[in-house]
């Protein structure tokens, strides 16, 4: 296929344009402006297919890849910025997914935000949004990367902030953007850091993965420190912290919950699906500065933590979309464990997979949300204290989240347990072959345990039972099937199976399908840049920006892809039984899940309040989130920030006014006053008077001389004559 | 016998009271006798000289020649003093202030 930038830039174009046409529409056309976003987020999805299909139904190997850059800006020879586009498999797939996804949830706004006053408004930023994540699947470098990335922030603060009549949004809004923010500043040290290196390597600064990975590969980090640490393991951690930040990692979770305050679909397609994936993807995209700054044992440390506190605090959750938001970071957790533990492919595939199922979950709780009107208050009900029973009035919603729920649970057969448990079978070999990594492994396994746990006593609470509210429940209508409300749900639900993804029940090529062979095409495709195969991009080459990409084709069947991963037979066949006795002990673990809320939440059996009460030291320390809002406001903002105010604020009234400001006024006064006598006696009194005097002086002298009378001439003369006459005489 | 000496101390008595008249006297008709007696002053230095030193007649021709030209000086001051006292009604020197700067 031929790749010209008339095929790919409008993918990007196709949303920003709609988001610009329709700033003008959205106040007299809204209905319009709803459609014409979703009709170029469409657009944006058939361009993505198109590009996805090549890539994977060509079955090019993992190397291939389109590379074509743009001289954005040029100031000389030794800073030249360069932008373009890079689309590997990775980004192939990135934005096949964020196209897909994207435009179901498009859909599915334009039933949940159709009455809303401000409808159009919404549906715009949402295709910004798309935009800038699409931007950022196809950025070939850091620095368009960040800018997409900060789109996405904008987009996430105002859609967060969307109900501004109320306050909790807008402070929501605000704690999402700043605390985002504390990455992102690490994210642009990152990049000084790599431009830098890009310059002593190459002699030309550049921002793109290629370079990065290039100069990696050079060794262009070696032997490089900073602050006493070595370079690559800085770099790494200011990208990491980036991931920290926008994937609500430990410990910047906090803003995260609090986003669920913007509508549903935001919440489903910026809070589960996209944005904080991106996080996810900016490890994957910068895995081989990780690695070369040894920083991986770190970020499995920082996954783990994340998949297993946010679970933990999911336990305790009553607001549905609550739960759905710390199972996104705990979800989003496992993922960083999987670039922890080396798992790059099933990181990745984890993103995916979870994208779709968790941007399910949401639209479903969305659906379930907007059923239920409180007529009392005239407000959604998003408590499930006050549901139950609700599958006999959505049938549809509650199937579809029962799937959704198995797929996260990791119940064989759909995509959670593919991805999940290969990243826990990753966990548990480095685990046992590093006493490093049993931590991690440990708390994955039980955050998995946890998440079969949460999500089927949401399903539970939500969905089953007898009714706990019979008002509420009899004001529900009974759901009727809409395209825009079922049928994105259906689709969703549909690509929630396991078989799209791998050709086995564990993604390991272990357990197959009867009759499929070789068909671990995500595993194929998707290569991880390591040290083994990092040689490959010493000579990755771009294209000029307005060229028809005519690189052959290298075949599938060339690929790289090595199904012992550069193991011994043996400790291949090692590595596969334990991934085998992981499979096991995930399925094992997401039915005990499931198991122990059908006691609590049907049978009864185990009473919920029981555990409330013995345990209330932790119930409470669950609820309130660990104490982290109380941690970062009342003593890091309040104790250490307000104080650490104080002083600058001293330093800079009390030091820097009084003494530099008021000590340069006295210099300048100084200075001024003696400028000033100079001026008044020197200049004045002697320069200007003075030449006035002396010129009044000379006059008065010539003025006597010349008086007129001959006599006196004549004295002059017969003096003069007498001088000159003694003159001789002396001579 | 007279001597060059004595010659000079006539002409320097004739010099001192030409300058005498001169810077003293306001009358402009004494003045110009003052002047009178300074040029027969040096006439008779150039005469004496010539005499007692050279034995030409250098001294005698200049002599001759300065006795012309005070007679012509004499003449022009005169008529301009006449003008002047036409013009002023006096001779006085202090009153001819026409050229003063």
């Amino acid at each position: 296929m031929d790749y010209t930038i008339a095929n790919i830039a409008p993918i990007v174009l196709l949303p920003f344009l709609a988001f610009v046409i329709g700033s003008f529409t959205a106040k007299k056309f809204p209905k319009f402006t709803g459609i014409m976003v979703c009709v170029a987020i469409f657009g944006s999805f058939l361009l993505s297919a198109r590009i996805f299909a090549d890539f994977v139904f060509n079955q090019y190997s993992a190397d291939y890849y389109i590379h074509k850059t743009f001289t954005w800006f040029d100031l000389g020879p030794t800073f030249k910025l360069n932008l373009g586009i890079y689309i590997d498999q990775m980004s192939a797939m990135l934005l096949l997914m964020v196209s897909g996804v994207g435009f179901l949830i498009h859909l599915f706004a334009t039933y949940y935000m159709g009455e809303d006053k401000r409808y159009a408004r919404y549906m715009i930023y949402m295709s910004l949004f798309t935009a800038g994540m699409l931007g950022v699947a196809l950025s070939d470098n850091l620095l368009s990367f960040f800018m997409f990335w900060e789109v996405m922030g904008f987009c996430s603060y105002s859609l967060i902030g969307f109900y501004y009549e109320r306050e909790a949004p807008g402070d929501a809004s605000m704690k999402a953007f700043m605390t985002t923010r504390i990455g992102d500043v690490f994210f642009l040290f990152g990049l000084l850091i790599v431009w830098n290196v890009t310059t002593q390597v190459n002699g030309q600064g550049s921002f793109t993965f290629v370079d990065l990975y290039n100069v990696i590969a050079n060794g262009g980090f070696d032997g490089q420190m900073l602050l006493g640490i070595p370079l690559a393991t800085f770099a790494g951690l200011c990208f990491f912290m980036g991931t920290i930040g926008k994937s609500a990692q430990f410990p910047l979770q906090i803003w995260l919950p609090d986003a669920m305050q913007g509508p549903t679909p935001t919440s489903a397609l910026i809070h589960a699906a996209t944005m904080v994936a991106a996080g996810v993807y900016l490890s994957l995209r910068v895995y081989p500065v990780l690695e070369a700054g040894h920083l991986l044992v770190f970020v499995s440390y920082i996954g783990a933590i994340t998949a297993f506190g946010a679970a933990t605090m999911a336990l305790v959750q009553t607001d549905i979309k609550a739960v759905l938001a710390y199972s996104t970071i705990s979800q989003l957790g496992f993922m960083v464990l999987g670039v922890g533990v080396g798992n790059y492919n099933a990181a990745f595939m984890h993103l995916i997979t979870h994208a779709v199922f968790k941007a399910c979950l949401f639209l479903s709780s969305g659906s379930v949300i907007h059923s239920l009107h409180d007529h009392h208050t005239g407000g959604h009900v998003q408590e499930m204290p006050r549901m139950g029973g609700l599958r006999k009035k959505m049938p549809y919603t509650a199937f579809v989240m029962v799937i959704c729920s198995l797929a996260i649970s990791g119940v064989p057969f759909f995509s959670g347990f593919v991805s999940k448990d290969r990243i826990l079978g990753e966990a548990l070999i480095m685990g046992l072959k590093n006493p490093v990594y049993s931590l991690p492994m440990v708390l994955g396994f039980v955050a998995a345990l946890l998440t079969a746990f949460y999500m089927f006593r949401m399903i539970f609470l939500t969905f089953y039972g007898a009714p706990r509210d019979q008002e509420l429940f009899d004001h529900c209508h009974t759901e009727k099937f809409s395209f825009n409300r079922n049928l994105p749900l259906l689709i969703l639900s549909l690509f929630t199976l396991g078989l799209w993804y791998s050709g086995s029940l564990t993604g390991q090529g272990l357990v197959k399908f009867p009759g499929v062979e070789n068909k671990e095409w995500f595993q194929t495709l998707i290569e991880k840049p390591d040290a083994h195969h990092l040689a490959k991009f010493k000579n990755y080459k771009s294209q000029a920006w307005g060229k028809v990409d005519v690189k052959p084709a290298i075949d599938f069947s060339k690929s790289h892809y090595d199904p012992t991963h550069g193991l011994s037979a043996e400790e291949a066949h090692h590595a596969h039984t334990l991934h085998l006795y992981g499979a096991v002990g995930s399925i094992f673990i997401a039915f005990l899940g499931i198991f122990l809320a059908y006691l609590m939440y049907i049978r009864k059996s185990l009473n919920p309040g029981w555990w409330a009460t013995t345990f209330s030291g932790w119930y409470q320390t669950l609820k309130n989130k660990y104490y982290f809002d109380h941690f970062y406001i009342d003593v890091l903002i309040k104790k250490v920030l307000f104080k650490f105010q104080d002083f600058i604020a001293w330093v800079d009234m009390g030091i820097w006014d009084r003494i530099f400001i008021d000590g340069w006024a006295n210099v300048n006064n100084f200075f001024s006053y003696w400028a000033r006598k100079f001026d008044d006696v020197v200049v004045d009194t002697i320069g200007v008077d003075g030449t006035g005097a002396g010129v009044r002086f000379f006059n008065l002298v010539l003025r006597t001389l010349q008086s007129g009378k001959i006599q006196f001439y004549f004295v002059v003369i017969f003096l003069v004559m007498a001088s000159y006459l003694l003159t001789l005489r002396v001579a | 016998m007279m001597g060059l000496a004595s010659y000079l101390i006539i002409s320097t008595i004739l010099f001192i009271c030409g300058v005498i008249a001169i810077l003293a006297r306001k009358n402009i008709i004494a003045i110009l006798l003052g002047l009178e007696l300074i040029l027969n002053a040096s006439a008779l230095n150039f005469v004496a000289y010539t005499r007692f030193l050279n034995n030409s007649i250098d001294g005698h021709i200049f002599s001759l020649f300065i006795i012309v030209i005070a007679a012509a000086e004499a003449a022009v001051a005169l008529a301009i003093v006449l003008r002047f006292y036409q013009i002023r009604e006096t001779v006085h020197i202090d009153d001819a202030t026409q050229l003063q700067g």
